[in-house]
Order: C-alpha cells, then structure tokens, then sequence
C-alpha cells in the first residue's frame, strides 16, 4: 500500500498532462459510506473517477498517519466519511475519531496545507446522492488546489517568515540567595526522605560543566544529597526519568516545578505509574533561563507552588503538602500565543512554506522524543518498519511525516514544558506546534493538561455534541 | 606551524578575499556557513554575498556534504520482464567547503580512516575526492571546546586543503595541499607577503585561542585503560541520566554510522543509507528483541568507549574525537564525554579492578 517511490514516480508525470486529475485517498468505513459509494453506483450515478477508496472497518480506525501517510506518497487530496454520529456499527467509533479530526486538521490548518485538500463527511449507507455529490465538490475543491507538489522538502531554509519578536521578560532572574536557599532544603529533605527509607532514589540537579548549567542528578544515598542544587538553569522536565527509575529503585523522589508537574500528572492519567511510586517535590519556581533568557513558557506562569505535590520548597523552607495559592498568578502574557497568532494571521501558502523550512532541517534525532516525559512508548511508531510508518530517510517528506506523526501524538497530553524545542538542534518550532493544539483542545473540549489525573485525556474520550462545522 | 610553510602564506584585504570565494562560485558548488534565523549551519550558497566567514561554530559538523544524511546506494525498476538497477546517482560538481573549523577539518580525516582505509567505500571516496576543505583558525573557543585535549589545535591546518588567518584588517591564505594550490592559482598577483607582524598576530592568536581551552589532555595511554575498564560499575552511574537522543551523533563530526533501508514495490524501489545513532536502542536491538546494549547507560559507553578506545587503539593512539564540544554543549542533559573519560580513568587510577 505504501510505497513511496511508486507514487513518486507516477504523481508529476501524470501532474504534467493537460488533462490532469487530481488523485485523491478517500478512507471511507465499511458499514456506511462503503455502502453509500455501492449504492451509487447501483443507482448509476455519475461522479469524477479521481477517488481511490480505502475501505476501513469505522472511521474510529482512522488515524490521521493514514491521511498523511496519503499525502506524502502523492495524494492531491483525501476525503474521510463514515457514519453520521449516533450510527456508528460499533456506537462510538465515529464520535472518538471526530475528536481525532478536528485536532488533526486544526495542525494542517496550522502547517498551512491548502484546505481545499482535506475532507471530512458523514454518507450512511442510503446517501448514494450525497456520496456522488461529496466526490464532485471535492475534486472540484482539490482541482483547483492542483497537484501537491510540496509536501516536505530539504535543504537551504526559503521562507521570508520571521516570528516577530518577543516581549521583554516580565521579571529579573531571582535573587542567588533565594536559590542557595532553594537548593539547601532540597538537600536537607533529600537527605531526610532517603534516610527515613520512603524514597531509594532523589531525581534533582546538580551543577554541570557548562558555566551555571544544572544537569539531572539521581541520589541515592543521603551523603550524596549535598550534591543537590537549584537555580534558574534547571530547564529539564525530570518526569521523563520516572517511569524507568520506578522500574529500577521502586519509589522515587522527583524535584519538579509547576510545568513538571503535567508530566507526572500525564504519567498517572495514562496509568504509566502509581501515585504511590512518586513523591513530587515541588519547587516554587520563579522561572528558568534558556539561551534566549526567560523561557517563554514562564513569561505566563506566576511561579505558583506546584500542585500535586507531596512536598512543596520555597526558599522560607520545605513543608509538606501541596500549597498552590490558586491565585492565577499571571504575570504577562504567553508569548506562545503571540507567536501562534502571528502564523495564523498570515496566508496559508507562507505558513506551508515557513513549517517547510522547519521541517527541512530536522535531523531525525529524537531529542524532542527521548526528552519527552509522555513519550514513553517502548516501541516509537518511528520504530515500526511493517509497515515503514515513518520512512527512515532523513530528507523532507519523511520529516514531514514524523513532525506531524509527534505532534499528533502530544495533542491533547503535552504539558507545555517545551523541552522538545529547547532541546532541537535544529531548533524547530515545536513548542509552537504543541501550543496550538492544546489551544484547540482547551478551546473546542474545555481540557487543559496536567489539572486532573482522574480525568480521561481528551482524544480517549468524546462527547455526543462535540463540534462538528468541518464535517460536511 | 614551521616558518616555511608561513613563507607561503598571502595577505589578503577583506575585498580580496571575497572575490576569491566569489569567483569559485559558477563551476563549483561552494558550501558556507550561513545564519537562518538563529541556526548557522553550511549550506550550498548561490550568491556572493552569502559567503562570510564568520566566528563561532556551526549547530553541526559539515560532514553531511561528505556522508550525506541519506543517500542512495541503487534503485531498481521493473517492466514486464526487463529489470533496470541504477547505481547511486553520480555528481561530479567540484565543491569547495569555506570556512571549516579546524576541528571539523581533522572530523574530515577521522571519516577519512573510516571509509578509505582498506576497502574504501565508493560513495565517501567519490564525495571526497571532488571536495577542497578551506578552513579558518578560531578566533575564539566556548566553553564546551576541547580540541587542544585531543591532540588538536584552534589553529590546525590537518585535514585542510587552504587554511586561513584572520589578523587585523586581512586575512593569511596558506594553501596545504596540491588541491590547495589548484584553489588559489587565482590569487596570483593578488595581495601581498604577510609582514612579520601580521605572522606574529597569527601566531599570538594561535596561543591565545589555545590557552582559552583550559581541558587536560586525554592521554593516549587512557586508550587502554578505558577498554580494560569496560565492566566498571560506574559507566552505569555516569550513563544513567542519558536520555537516549541522537543529537551527540548527529552533530559529531566523526560519527560515521549507518543504516540501510529498502523502500519499494514489485515494480521500483531504492536502498538508501542513512545516519544512525549508537544511542538508539533499536541500533542494537536483534529481530528476536535481544538488545546486546540493554541499558542507555551501555549504549552511551559505547559511544564514549568508540570515541576514545575502539578506535585509537587501531589508530596509533589517535582519538576519533576531535575535541569540537557540540556534544557538550547540545546534549538535553548536559553529557560530557570528556569528563566521563576522566573519571573513569581516574576510578581505574583508584585502584578499581575491571568490576564485575
């Protein structure tokens, strides 16, 4: 089915010819629009030859990596339909993809493909009329889209995009006192939790080699716990350590500030540890520097005392519990959303050519996976190769596949702590990409990540009035 | 750096330097270090005004236009009964990389021992043959260089075809090589000899760039001591934070692995190659789901121990790491290679055995 060079070789030659059609994938489920398309042709009813039908068991089968997969290997256009809500053959296949849909095309809205490609439907079975007058609209709208030429590219970054510039830092660094303060009763109750047996192992941070950098350090011994430090250079998220130093120490001691907390809190959601394997000592954090200075996702956070924690230290001393003033806090505005808005005011084409470029340099290195605390998967569908989910060239359409492949993924999960594009060597924008489908998300289900692990993650569940506008 | 090898040495004017570089472009393909909105990496520049020489390093070594990403080793097309095989598609454009980094420069020699020694691999030869390095001294080092604990130098011509010198208001151009002299036959008649001074100021440069690098050696002699310590309890703790990214192999100048993939259907399809990482678990995973490295701790030994073990002890003591710090200084969780060889070495100076 996936055969890259194939549509390769045969989507420009055919591109080329006046009499072009468009190729457009249309996923469509077995027990409706399936169905529907039969009765069409039962009916005789004519409609454009472009569509090549995939029939899947229930829209819910759809993951978008099947749409993108239709793209990069040549597709001008891709249409989805399956049963209209509350007819789904298995209740509500149709209702938890819907969620799926609307994120996946909030993201190519985003990446600025050209709309007029991408289609959603609801056709049961006895629509053949409206089955054959979907097939016309879209080739029409995918006509005049023309052939996707486009989609993924390498080499020497193109664009004219540049993201404006960022607000200065709505506050000074905090004071050396205060985070000597910090860092002494992280030690002192590292020390305390490892001698008293509760925890065998403290994740924190210790100085590292570059000047004023702090690294990830594991104590597990209380003699070791002087070697514990805090400043505003402790920018990682050490909940992606959790779920291996559970597995190798049992309980485990986590040093984490109000952003580090969504990781664990997204770690307990989906059941990846117990709330009894962690002690979360949270640091109220008045924000950390990365090379650009204040990290834009603290320009927005108070420096609130993490909740959820088990421990919470501020540099008056470490007191049990969690102690979250609940006050919002909010200092200034999320340059994230400035950003975002920014990309999202220009035309589509120059937000397609600016993702481009981004993508374009993408080393396929991983670093946005492995530091990731909710890319825990043993198995990455990078690493799936029957089929080749994400072809392993390091070249343009491959990085196009797995940056949308990670963002889906994190949509509806990722906490905001941006360590995936403070990490990227390539520095690609991918804490914007995350921004906006948590915006998406918080906007069209009400979810924010990281408040509740009781809660069910937004894409794993549905409600029956979820909005639908996109879906013809 | 002998004084008859200065004595070859041209003063440039900045003017004159630029229409060298900018009369190689048209039948070469010049590679330069280019600014992207942050990201300086060297690129394929069309216009002269592109070409700067600039200080500081790139986000990753030039290796990519020597051992590309990906690139395709054949590709195969059937119709009816006739089967073509296309070889790996041939580019025969001279390239010229300007402004190399002297540890880049030496990254290229350590490729070089990997792909040429013995059975040369055809790809790299064919890439390295039609490539002239021009490289600049560093006028300054980060805090994450170390070339100098490497056997390296800021301003090291090894690896270079025509090496560079900014001194005040002008640059030296030293050709090294026959590929060297060939790239600046058209400076004949341009610029002047360098004047003692303008020697002295290399020279003072050279010391002072060195001395910003205050790394102890790496000794040769560790070469030995590292693999006898392979079983040292402590790789464990000093791997344990790796988070098994790919970006210290990725940026490496000297980090040659690869896979081989296959795409295609009955009727066309390629092989390609493309960069590997030691530090992926599935580098090493077998098809049975045997992982030989079965710890990210293991695997990051493995790259410290190819660096500065495996490969100087068939190397006469040469390490495969050229000092560069991009894997210091990239690394999510601030990994020092360079610190890790030490303190493991200095545990087996401690009198700790092999371990278990």
């Amino acid at each position: 089915m996936f055969q890259q060079s194939q549509a390769a070789a045969t989507t420009p030659a055919v591109a080329e010819t006046a009499t072009w059609q468009p190729q457009i994938v249309a996923l469509i489920c077995n027990w409706c629009t399936y169905a529907g398309a039969d009765s069409a042709g039962t009916a005789r009813r004519s409609y454009p030859a472009s569509v090549r039908a995939v029939r899947v068991p229930c829209t819910g089968r759809v993951d978008p990596l099947l749409i993108v997969k239709a793209f990069e290997q040549g597709a001008d256009g891709v249409l989805v339909s399956g049963c209209h809500p509350g007819d789904c053959h298995y209740v509500q296949g149709n209702m938890v993809a819907r969620r799926r849909f609307t994120v996946f095309r909030a993201l190519m809205d985003f990446l600025g493909l050209d709309n007029r490609r991408l289609h959603f439907a609801w056709i049961s079975a006895s629509e053949g009329a409206k089955w054959s007058r979907a097939v016309d609209e879209v080739t029409t709208a995918v006509r005049a889209a023309g052939p996707l030429r486009d989609w993924g590219r390498t080499g020497a970054r193109r664009s004219a995009v540049r993201l404006p510039a960022v607000p200065a830092a709505p506050r000074s660094a905090p004071s050396a006192d205060d985070q000597r303060a910090v860092g002494g009763h992280l030690q002192r109750l590292a020390a305390t939790l490892l001698t008293e047996g509760r925890v065998s192992v403290v994740i924190g941070y210790t100085p590292g080699s570059l000047p004023a950098q702090m690294v990830p350090a594991f104590v597990t011994r209380p003699e070791d716990a002087p070697a514990l430090g805090w400043s505003d250079r402790c920018v990682n998220n050490l909940s992606v350590y959790l779920p291996g130093a559970v597995r190798q120490w049992g309980k485990v001691a986590l040093v984490a500030k109000r952003c580090d907390v969504n990781g664990v809190v997204g770690l307990l959601q989906e059941s990846q540890i117990a709330r009894d394997d962690v002690v979360v000592i949270g640091v109220a954090c008045p924000g950390v520097q990365d090379d650009g200075g204040l990290a834009l996702k603290c320009h927005a956070c108070g420096g609130d005392a993490p909740p959820h924690a088990d421990w919470t230290v501020t540099p008056g001393g470490a007191e049990p519990g969690a102690h979250p003033s609940g006050a919002s806090g909010a200092v200034a505005a999320d340059p994230r959303d400035a950003l975002v808005t920014y990309l999202e005011s220009l035309p589509a084409e120059d937000r397609w050519a600016y993702w481009q470029d981004q993508f374009s340099s993408c080393l396929r290195c991983y670093a946005c996976r492995a530091v990731c605390p909710l890319c825990y998967c043993a198995v990455c569908v990078a690493e799936k190769n029957r089929p080749q989910w994400i072809p392993v060239n390091i070249e343009g359409k491959a990085n196009m596949t797995w940056n949308i492949a990670r963002a889906l993924h994190l949509s509806g999960r990722c906490g905001g702590c941006d360590e995936c594009a403070r990490d990227c060597p390539a520095d690609v924008r991918l804490d914007l990409l995350n921004h906006r489908l948590s915006r998406e998300i918080e906007q069209r289900f009400g979810y924010r990540s990281g408040a509740d692990p009781a809660v069910a993650p937004p894409l794993a569940t549905f409600r029956p009035d979820d909005p639908q506008e996109f879906i013809r | 750096m002998s004084e008859g090898a200065m004595a070859s040495a041209t003063r440039l004017t900045p003017d004159e330097l630029h229409g060298w570089l900018a009369g190689m472009l048209g039948d070469k393909r010049v590679l330069a270090a280019v600014d992207e909105d942050g990201l300086r990496v060297f690129r394929s520049v069309e216009r002269a005004d592109q070409i700067a020489l600039p200080t500081g390093k790139t986000r990753w070594s030039p290796k990519e236009f020597l051992f590309a990403r990906t690139e395709t080793l054949f590709a195969y097309s059937v119709a009816g009964n006739e089967v073509t095989l296309d070889g790996a598609p041939v580019e025969s454009a001279e390239q010229v990389l300007v402004g190399v980094r002297p540890c880049d420069a030496a990254g290229f020699l350590r490729l070089d021992a990997i792909f040429l020694d013995g059975d040369a691999d055809s790809l790299y030869a064919s890439h390295r043959v039609r490539t002239t390095v021009v490289t600049v001294a560093c006028d300054e080092a980060g805090p994450e260089c170390f070339c100098t604990a490497v056997g390296g130098s800021p301003a090291s011509d090894k690896g270079s075809d025509v090496h560079l010198t900014r001194v005040a208001d002008g640059w030296l151009v030293r050709p090294v090589t026959a590929k060297g002299d060939r790239l600046t036959a058209s400076l004949a008649g341009v610029g002047r000899a360098p004047s003692p001074e303008e020697h002295a100021e290399a020279e003072t440069q050279s010391t002072r760039v060195a001395g910003h690098i205050r790394q102890s050696a790496i000794a040769r002699e560790w070469a030995a001591i590292l693999e006898s310590r392979f079983h040292l309890p402590l790789w464990e703790t000093l791997g344990r934070r790796c988070v098994g990214c790919g970006i210290c192999t990725y940026v490496c100048p000297s980090c040659s692995c690869f896979d081989v993939t296959d795409t295609g259907s009955a009727s066309c399809g390629e092989r390609c190659r493309s960069w590997d990482s030691c530090t992926f678990a599935a580098f090493t995973r077998h098809a049975s789901g045997h992982n030989p490295r079965a710890t990210q701790a293991a695997r990051y030994r493995q790259r410290v121990l190819h660096k500065f073990s495996y490969f100087p002890l068939g190397h006469d003591g040469e390490s495969m790491c050229v000092g560069c710090g991009r894997c210091v200084q990239l690394c999510p969780v601030g990994l020092n290679v360079r610190e890790t060889v030490q303190a493991v070495v200095a545990a087996a100076a401690d009198g700790h055995d092999a371990g278990g």
